[in-house]
Parts: structure tokens; sequence; C-alpha cells
């Protein structure tokens, strides 16, 4: 009896608990389509929001710089990360403790912490040489360096799923190394290059402090923007953006979470 | 066929063939990094030791001014401003890592309870929210804890706030900025530590001691504490220096040491004592690590860093 | 087996690229694989192989045996390419590849775990080498066709690899070797991983392939049952060092060493504690031996025992005690008592009688069937 009480509360306190994960996301959300310019009355559904915001020079130019941003950053991290990751497994027999710390380094490096570091090293450096003035440049340096162990973490644990002996089967079976690359190697890893992708990209989108820091005055991003657009004051507007955020990164993480799961048996 | 004598060691021209091989793989990843990380965060460990200059630039000679200030002994004597960040931001990250562990633990519970394909599923729902952009998360924040919204009139009815103040600003809402955001990452290590757990333990621990409490503190707590510390780890080191939530829904009077850092780096411009304050967040860090690897070595398998 | 495809069919009928037709008529002639002072050491203390010379002739089906760890597969693993001998040199077919990369080598292996790519169907598995050489698409899709056929794949063919049983994958990564006709095929214990009926039917179609295509196969086992039955020839390792090479018959009665006699299932080894002429002095008493040999170990095999009722005296006579009786319907395997040390023998059910546990009797050995070794 007193089991089954324990488990109705515990039921309670899931979905409760579900409410307060998803309400602020779903008041922004709702809100995005509120006809009335208020936060907290919804007077009728309406698109007016979504239309200024098509209008929205910097919002448009933000939206470009963050989908330039995510996708370079995320095709660089790509190829980069995958070296990696096939070198770890490759090598994986050698003691390579060194290299751990140095992929774990940018996955534990508090946000701001990594963002005031690399802003202070680059305005250095661009004082110095005129070499890596803050912009885009900046920004996707920065989000590469946070990729990158994601995507080696990513390919190395797909290598190390397979049977070793593949890699024999297919030397033995007449490829060279470059083959052995295109043949072999690259479609197996496919589907964890897929989802490698699509989680920088996420990453990439998601990401504001380290964006923030490392930012020129021409390169906001939509993460960027918003944050200005709440620091001068909320606006209905903002939902409307974000709205379009939380529907885009929801996509890219449902891919890359199919992509993870489609595996060989 | 002859053997022709002594041949050059194929034993080292592999070696020497691998070490290339590794060079070639490892090498972009490895000086991209000690580039664009590494090195900028030594030179900021660096600017930490030097004197804020007139445009608040890093200057010589090298100086523990900064140090200083963060503990309070500024030019005009002691002040505690500085110092009251740091004690808020250690009260902080201590009540909401308390308070996430105290809503995920049940839930991470009530999970393993469940059929085992609805498991996935509502893990799944559990992490989706953190996968949208944190200001954006924070902003949805903002929008139901401003004054005139249900729930500020609802604390307002209740008497717990002045009329028409709202629940934001405040210390109350950087506290549930920090349990929303953090909630998964607590979720995840229980819920696999619950998996973990061996239910003979359970049921034997039943028979002996009467009570379900004495039960739970004797044969199910026990087994989850090395989920539940990697999750304090997990939520305690970036709450420490979360930057977002306390400038959005804190105001004045909410602010942490990432806002203190952050604001070293723009507004207030004093670069030396910015960077002090990183390397506060940096040792706090390195405790976690470290502590996550011991948890790791007790666990007596692999390290996996929940991500 | 299909009846009416041969060895020579197969070779014909497959246009090669030019230089490899050129050289193709030439190396199916002469694809004996010599090796001179093979050496190979793992990190600092292992050592894998230890001077091995051997040679492996045209057509021939070899096995390499040794228990775990003797250099085995070590040695295979170098004739495919897959690792490279610290000093030493391979030939096959009269040419030296010992510096030649595995994926330049017509050699194919037949993998312990089959090594079947995931990512690929089974026909596509089956091309992957003769892709991988160049050949055209709608010639691969013909010799697919045709070695799936030769080893009866039927639709198997037209799965996805996760779909095989152990079995199926076993044929598939055989027929995925057999395709590419190499000069020399390696098999690295292929059929370890399957159960005793699916093996012992699977090693009788392996010969007959083998026999068919009159390839050189090389054999890796722990099996001494199965490398008896599958081979022309077996050479004994242990230790990175090759203890025997011969016929099956050879190694299983005259083994070259108390290594191979115990390696091949003997356990009747007894030291030799005096000699004189033929006549040795053993723990069993003494006995008469065809050959005066040098060896300080007397062998005796199981089967070339025989047991009279009750005690008869006479050269090469030895009482004894019936201790256990393993009866096996066609045959029945003792363990006899004879002083303080125990033989084993093994009788053929022909009909007669078969002793019982306690019953006295007398073990009689041809001097023939006397052997002495060194440990």
């Amino acid at each position: 009896m007193r089991k089954r009480t324990l488990q109705r509360g515990l039921t309670a306190f899931w979905w409760f608990t579900l409410a307060f994960l998803y309400l602020p996301l779903a008041v922004v959300v709702l809100f995005s389509f509120n006809a009335a310019n208020s936060a907290a009355s919804f007077t009728g559904v309406s698109l007016r929001w979504y239309h200024q915001l098509m209008g929205n020079e910097e919002i448009l130019s933000a939206f470009a710089n963050s989908l330039v941003l995510a996708i370079t950053s995320s095709v660089m991290a790509l190829g980069i990360g995958c070296l990696i990751g096939y070198g770890m497994y490759r090598h994986r027999h050698r003691k390579l403790g060194w290299l751990i710390v140095l992929i774990y380094l940018p996955i534990v490096l508090p946000d701001i912490v990594f963002g005031i570091s690399e802003m202070a090293f680059f305005v250095q450096i661009h004082r110095l040489t005129g070499l890596l003035q803050p912009g885009l440049g900046t920004m996707i340096i920065a989000h590469v360096t946070f990729q990158i162990p994601f995507v080696a973490l990513i390919v190395y644990s797909r290598f190390v799923g397979l049977d070793p002996t593949l890699f024999e089967a297919a030397k033995d079976l007449y490829a060279s190394p470059l083959k052995r690359v295109v043949h072999f190697m690259l479609p197996t890893i496919k589907p964890a290059l897929i989802s490698a992708f699509f989680l920088s990209f996420t990453l990439s989108v998601d990401d504001f402090v380290i964006s923030f820091f490392t930012a020129g005055p021409e390169s906001a991003t939509l993460p960027i923007y918003i944050w200005g657009a709440i620091k001068k004051g909320v606006s209905p507007e903002i939902n409307a953006i974000a709205t379009l955020m939380i529907g885009a990164v929801a996509i890219a993480a449902i891919m890359s979470l199919l992509f993870s799961r489609r595996r060989p048996a | 066929m002859a053997y022709t004598g002594v041949m050059p060691s194929a034993r080292s021209r592999a070696m020497v063939r691998e070490a290339r091989h590794l060079l070639f793989t490892v090498a972009p990843g490895a000086v991209w990094i000690v580039i664009f990380l590494v090195l900028p965060g030594a030179y900021l460990m660096g600017v930490a030791f030097m004197t804020n200059g007139p445009y608040g630039l890093p200057e010589m000679p090298l100086s523990l001014e900064s140090f200083k200030r963060l503990a309070g002994f500024g030019f005009l004597g002691w002040s505690p401003g500085n110092l009251y960040t740091l004690l808020r931001s250690l009260w902080q990250t201590a009540v909401s890592t308390g308070l996430v562990v105290l809503v995920a633990y049940p839930i991470a519970y009530y999970i393993t309870t469940c059929r085992e394909k609805w498991r996935p599923i509502m893990l799944l729902l559990v992490v989706v929210p953190s996968w949208t952009n944190q200001v954006i998360r924070t902003f949805g924040w903002m929008n139901l804890l401003a004054p005139g919204t249900p729930l500020s009139g609802l604390a307002e009815g209740l008497g717990l706030i002045a009329p028409n103040m709202g629940l934001y600003p405040s210390s109350f809402a950087v506290t549930l900025g920090l349990v929303y955001n953090f909630l998964p990452f607590m979720v995840l290590p229980l819920y696999a530590a619950f998996e973990k757990l061996d239910t003979a333990q359970v049921e034997a621990a039943q028979d002996l001691f009467a009570s379900p409490v004495r039960a739970f503190w004797h044969a199910v707590f026990p087994q989850t504490l090395p989920g539940l510390l990697a999750g304090i780890v997990l939520v305690a080191i970036p709450a420490f220096g979360m930057y977002v939530i306390p400038e959005l829904l804190g105001g004045g009077k909410g602010m942490m040491l990432g806002n203190l850092v952050a604001t070293q780096f723009s507004g207030g411009a004093n670069w030396p004592l910015g960077a002090a304050g990183a390397i506060l967040m940096l040792i706090a860090t390195f405790i976690g690590l470290f502590a996550m690897r011991r948890i790791g070595k007790r666990l007596g398998g692999g390290e996996e860093v929940v991500i | 087996m299909n009846e009416t495809i041969t060895a020579d069919a197969i070779a014909s009928s497959h246009p090669r690229t030019a230089e490899a037709a050129a050289e193709g008529e030439a190396s199916r002639q002469a694809s004996a694989i010599e090796m001179q002072g093979l050496h190979k050491r793992f990190g600092r203390a292992t050592v894998a192989l230890d001077g091995v010379d051997l040679t492996i002739e045209a057509g021939e089906f070899f096995t390499l045996l040794g228990p775990s760890g003797c250099g085995k597969t070590t040695l295979l693993r170098i004739l495919a390419g897959l690792e490279e001998a610290d000093d030493g040199r391979l030939a096959i077919g009269g040419r030296d590849i010992t510096e030649v990369p595995p994926h330049r080598r017509s050699v194919n292996t037949v993998f312990q775990s089959y090594a079947l790519f995931p990512h690929l169907s089974v026909r596509d598995n089956l091309a992957f080498g003769l892709k991988m050489r160049g050949m055209a698409a709608a010639a691969r899709h013909a010799k697919v066709d045709e070695i799936a056929d030769f080893i009866k794949l039927g639709d198997l063919v037209d799965r996805r690899v996760d779909q095989l049983s152990g079995g199926q994958r076993q044929r598939i990564a055989l027929a995925r070797a057999l395709v590419c006709e190499p000069d020399v095929l390696l098999l690295d214990e292929p059929l370890s991983a399957l159960d005793a009926g699916l093996r012992s039917q699977l090693q009788v179609e392996l010969l007959r392939v083998q026999k068919r295509l009159g390839m050189t196969f090389v054999f890796v086992t722990h099996d001494q049952d199965e490398a008896m039955v599958m081979s022309d020839r077996i050479a004994v390792l242990n230790g990175g060092v090759i203890q025997q090479v011969g016929p099956p018959r050879e190694v299983y009665e005259h083994p070259a060493n108390a290594f191979v006699a115990r390696f091949m299932g003997h356990d009747n080894l007894y030291p030799v504690t005096g000699r004189q002429g033929s006549r040795l002095a053993t723990a069993l008493g003494e006995l008469t031996t065809a050959e005066a040999g040098e060896g300080e170990l007397l062998l005796i095999r199981p089967e070339t025992l025989d047991l009279l009722p009750g005690e008869v005296a006479g050269d090469n006579h030895l009482p004894a005690v019936v201790v256990e009786r393993l009866y096996r319907g066609s045959h029945a395997e003792y363990r006899l008592e004879v002083g303080d040390t125990t033989l084993q023998a093994t009788l053929n059910n022909r009909g007669r009688h078969l002793p019982e546990v306690g019953d006295r009797v007398t073990i009689t050995v041809a001097p023939d069937d006397l052997i002495t070794l060194s440990e």
C-alpha cells in the first residue's frame, strides 16, 4: 500500500519536473505568437513578430553569421577531430595521457575562462601583429577549439567499437592506404561523422559565452543579438527568434541522435 | 634465394613509420588546442600576476595586487564588494547544487522504475531543454518571473515579495535558473547509478532492517553515492563559473564570480583582476576533476565523462 | 560441390589485369613459400619467432600447429604482410616479398573473426578485393556469382552481413578470399568459433575446395585432430621455434621430441634409466626396441598396445592391472598400473573380450612401435 503511494507521489513529481523543464521554453514559443506587445497577457494568435523579424537587417545578418560560423567551424572541427580520433584509436596502446588531457581541456574549462582567455590572447596578438582581428575569424577559431574534442571522442568510440581485424582485412584485400580510407574507414564511420557534425553544429549555435567574448563589432550571432536585445529591454520579437532557434537546435540534435543510434548490429 | 646478411632493422623502420603516423593524425588538433587554448590560458594566468594599466590592460611589474583586490583590499582601504561576490558564488553554488540533488534523486530513481522501453525517452525528455541556447532558456524564465506574471502574482499574494516587484531580478531567480540549467547534469549520472543498483542487496536490506528509511540508507544510498558525487562535480564546477544566468536574472545584487571576471574584460576593464578571478575558477575546476578521477578510480572502471 | 567447375576453369575464365595476367601463369605454377631465418619480437621480452626456416610446397595444404603463443599466428601474419619480421627473408613463388606491403601481395586471409565489413552487403564484401584491384563492375559481378556458385552460397549473396550465422559468415569469408585467386590462401583458425558438427562439415568442405583449386593453403590451428585431418604436412611450433615438419602420420607416429609427442596427445612417456644395445630399462620394466635410439624418453602409443588376459611371460610382455576403462563404442580406453607407474592403452572393439576394471592382464607391444625421444 505504502509502496503504491510512493510510486504515485513520484509520478506526480515527474510530471511536475517536466513542466518545470518545459515551461520557460513553452512561454517563449507561446508568446512568439502573441498578438499583443506584452509578456504578461496573451491576447490572440498572430505572426506579426515573425513578420517583423524578416524585415530586421540586424537579425538577418546575425542569422547569417550564426550559420556561417556553425557550418565553417563544424566542417573544420570534423576534419581535425576525425584525424585525432583515428590517431587516438590507432595508437591506443601507447601512453597518450598528455593527449587525453589536451582533448578534455576544452570540455572541462568553464566557458567564461575559455572565452576571456581567447579574447585576451587574440587582442594582444592583434596589437602586436595585426593578425586575429576580432570577428568571424576569431569566433571560428574558438568554436573549432571546443568542437574538436567532441568530434574526436565520437570518432574514437566508433573505431573502438569495430573489430580490429577489419583494418587488416582491408589491407589483405588489396586496398592501398588511400583506398582503405575511401572504401573502408570513411564509409564505416559515416554515421559517427554525421552525428559528430550535427553535434558540432548544435554546440556552435548553442554557444553564447565564448562567442560573446571572441566576437567583433560586425560578427554578432543570433545569441549575441538576443543578449543585446534582452539587455536593451524585453521585446516580443525576441520570442520569435528564440522559437526559431529552439526548433532548429531540436532538429539538429534529433538528427545527431538518430545517426548515433543507427549502428549495425 | 640467399639470405643477404644484416638488413636495416625492420623494427626501427616500423617505429619511425608509426611515430610519423601518430604525428600526422594527432598533431593538427593537438597543435590547434595548444595554440588556441593552452597558450591563451597560460597568458591569462600570467596576466593575473601583472599590474593594471591605464586602459585596463596588463602591465609590468609583476604583483599580487589583483589577488589582494579579490580579497577586498583596494586603493581606498578594505571594501568587501569583491569578497561578497566570491562568497555569493560559493553560496549560490552550494544551494543550487543541493536543490538539484533533491530534485534529481527521485527523478532518476523514478525513471529506473519505469518500463525499459520508456527509459531512454524519459531521459531524452529531461535532456532536451538543455540543448537550447542558455540565453534563450534564461530569457524564458525572465518572461515567467517578470512583474505581472501569474507566478509573480502568486508570490505577491502569498506576501513573499513586495507588490509590482516581480520575482526577478533577485538571488532567488538566480538559484532557480541554476537549478533549471543543471538538472540534467545530475539526473544522468544518478540514473546510471540507479540502473546498476544491485537489487539483491536492497531485498536483503529489507529483510534485515524493518524500516524502509534504514533499508534505503544502508543498501540504496551507498550504491548511488558514486553517481551522486559525479553529478555534484558536474553541477558545482560550471555553476561556480556561471555568467549568463546571474547577469540576466540576478541584477546588481545577484552578481557572481563569472560576472566579476567578465566585467573586468569589458566595462570595468581591469584585466589582471579578471584573470585572478579566472584562476580561482580554474582551481575549482581542477579540484572538481581531481575529485572526479578519485570517484572514477573508486568505481574501478573507466571514467566516463558525461557530456 | 559443383562437379563441373574445376580449378583450371575458374582460373582461365577470369581475365586479370594485364600485369597480373603476365605474372599469373608463372606464379600459379610456382607459388611455393620460402621462409629463411624469420625473427620477431614483441616489446623487449616476448619472442614470437626465433629463427624460422620453412619451405611450403606449391599446392600444399600446410598446417601451422601449436599451443597459443607458440608463434603460429605471428608467422601467418608475416606471410600476409600484416606483421613485419624483425629479421629474415620471405619469398612466395620465387619472388622476395619480405618488404612488400599486404595490399600488394597475392595472398589472402580468412580471419578467425571473419572480419566481414559491416557497412557492405555480402555481395560487396565478396567483390571488395576485386574492386580494390581495379576490376570493372561487370566482371566483378560475374566473378562473385561464380564463386557464390562454387562455394554454394545460394541466396546468401543478397543478405546483409548482420543477418548471417557463424557458419555462413565463415563461408562468405572463405569465398571473399578465394574470389581474388591468391597464390596462397591463409586461414587463421577459421573454424574455431563453430560448434563441433558444423566444424567437421566445414573441414571436409574446405579440404575439397583446396584439392579442387590446387591452391597453396596455410592453415593455423591449435587442434591436433583438425591438423591431422586436413593437412598434407604439419609444422609443429613451440616458443617461436619449429619443432617438427612432416606429414600427419610422421608427426603423430614419430614425433621429433617430447613436446611434439605431448602436443599430439601422447601421454605414455617414460624416462630411459639404462640401456644396453636395443634393450631399455624404464619404470615399466625392460623393453626391447627395433632400433637403438639415442633419446632419453620412451614413447609408447596407446593404440599399439595389446592386452592379453592373465599373466603371460615373454619379451616386451608387462604384467598390469586395469585401473580404469572408458568404453567408447568403437574402442575402449584403458588406464593400467604397471608396478608404480600408469600406462594408457586403447583397444579397438572387434567384438572380442574387453578386460574389466580390476582384471590382471599382460601388456604386449611390438619392438617396432617403441620409439625413443629427446626432451
